[in-house]
């Protein structure tokens, strides 16, 4: 008999706790599951990808899931994104393609396994996303002064943000023993509230684990380590000796995170046992809920993208030094 | 005698995004400044995470230090890309002279 395991009314990042406590639940132990989908009500992007990236990973097991009773309209925008590739459905609403699809405003679930995926990726996404909104035309001709368009302005936050957030995702992640993990992202426009949200999953170290012995670091939590992370200048290599093949300056994180505030919008960022939320509550996880690894959920106002300037997002610098530069 | 890179040609859409990308970037810029070059960076065209021109910039002044930046040219930038390869330069010179000053 497989185990059973019921998924809650709302797979999202408003309810992170509940979303990784199932999640967990589905990963312990062993042999094949089966997930009752009879509550499930809304899933966001980052409840989406928090799913998927379960899914995958027992599969990569060779455990087998199946999915029983959920509606037609969650079975079709699950199923329209992805989340069941590989997954058996019993007794669950028709496929995607006959009723409920919402092509209009989601692009669907994707894995990367590997830093050299990440700007066709980050591109890709955005661009089909930003392709989607209504009222937007990808050719429009250019604005003579500046040379972008309308979409080019919408697109490059959201590139940026996601060429960050997945490089940091397939590179920190994979350290300290978890040379082999990816990254899930999932992504939509809800056109009623011209918000966008994106979830970034990953099944690697965890914040932690990449921050351990780092001086900002005081004390071993989840909590501090995301804490510290959203700082600018601290990274878990910015600080090694010189000539290494790479190092990070700490501050792509700290940036994604004025990006989403700046366009209206906030991060969420679980990892271990603890959320924070740029916008809201920050704490441990609820009910013991863990996740191994790190998923942010990324909200902003669609209105708000075009004014992004990253000169303005940047740190401020408090050193002394003024190099010269040469500009033509 | 001077080397060009154009970054346009490396771009997605208009954005030079990862350090996957600018890292064999920086070894080609290495290699012209080896041989005696200035290195011009072409930014026309093009906006850059701040990722990208850490590992690009930021990496020549990590390993060669700040005198590096007479030898470098950027061209064409952006408001935001200048203020993110000042912002870069200037961190990660800070950065160096402080692990250079014992």
């Amino acid at each position: 008999m497989p185990k059973t395991i019921t998924l809650p009314p709302y797979l999202s990042a408003r309810s992170a706790d509940d979303t990784v406590a199932v999640c967990g639940l589905l990963l312990e132990g062993g042999g094949a599951v089966l997930v009752d989908a009879s509550r499930l009500k809304f899933a966001d992007p980052f409840g989406l990808a928090m799913l998927g990236a379960t899914f995958q990973m027992l599969r990569d097991v060779e455990r087998t899931v199946q999915v029983c009773g959920l509606g037609a309209a969650a079975a079709g925008y699950l199923g329209r994104m992805d989340v069941f590739e590989g997954v058996e459905r019993v007794d669950c609403g028709p496929p995607a393609n006959q009723r409920h699809n919402r092509g209009d405003s989601l692009v669907e679930l994707t894995r990367l396994d590997t830093p050299q995926e990440v700007d066709q990726a980050a591109y890709r996404l955005a661009h089909a996303l930003v392709g989607h909104l209504p009222g937007i035309d990808p050719d429009e001709p250019p604005d003579e002064m500046s040379g972008y368009t309308t979409f080019d302005r919408l697109v490059e936050p959201i590139q940026y943000a996601l060429s960050e957030l997945l490089e940091n995702a397939l590179t920190h992640a994979r350290g300290h023993g978890f040379a082999h993990a990816s990254v899930w992202v999932a992504s939509q426009h809800y056109p009623s509230s011209g918000i966008i949200r994106l979830g970034v999953v990953d099944n690697g170290c965890g914040i932690l684990a990449s921050l351990r012995g780092h001086p900002e670091l005081k004390h071993e939590r989840h909590l501090e380590a995301i804490l510290a992370a959203l700082q600018p200048r601290v990274s878990c290599n910015r600080d090694l000796r010189l000539n290494l093949e790479s190092v990070n300056q700490g501050v792509g994180l700290t940036t994604t995170c004025r990006i989403a505030e700046h366009a209206g919008g906030r991060l969420v960022i679980v990892s271990g046992d603890a959320r924070h939320d740029t916008a809201g509550k920050s704490g441990e996880l609820a009910g013991h809920a863990y996740w191994q690894g790190t998923a942010i959920a990324l909200e902003c106002r669609r209105v708000g993208l075009p004014d992004i300037r990253y000169r303005e997002l940047l740190p401020a610098y408090e050193g002394q030094y003024r190099p010269g530069l040469r500009f033509e | 005698m001077r080397s060009q890179i154009t970054l346009n040609q490396y771009a997605r859409g208009h954005m030079v995004g990862t350090r996957h990308t600018a890292s064999p970037l920086r070894d080609e810029a290495e290699k012209a400044l080896a041989r005696g070059y200035e290195v011009v960076l072409d930014f026309a065209g093009v906006e850059a995470t701040q990722s990208f021109v850490d590992e690009l910039v930021g990496g020549l002044i990590l390993r060669h230090g700040p005198d590096i930046l007479s030898r470098l040219i950027f061209r064409a930038c952006s408001d935001d890309v200048r203020a993110i390869i000042e912002f870069v330069a200037a961190d990660r010179c800070d950065q160096y002279l402080k692990a250079h000053s014992h």
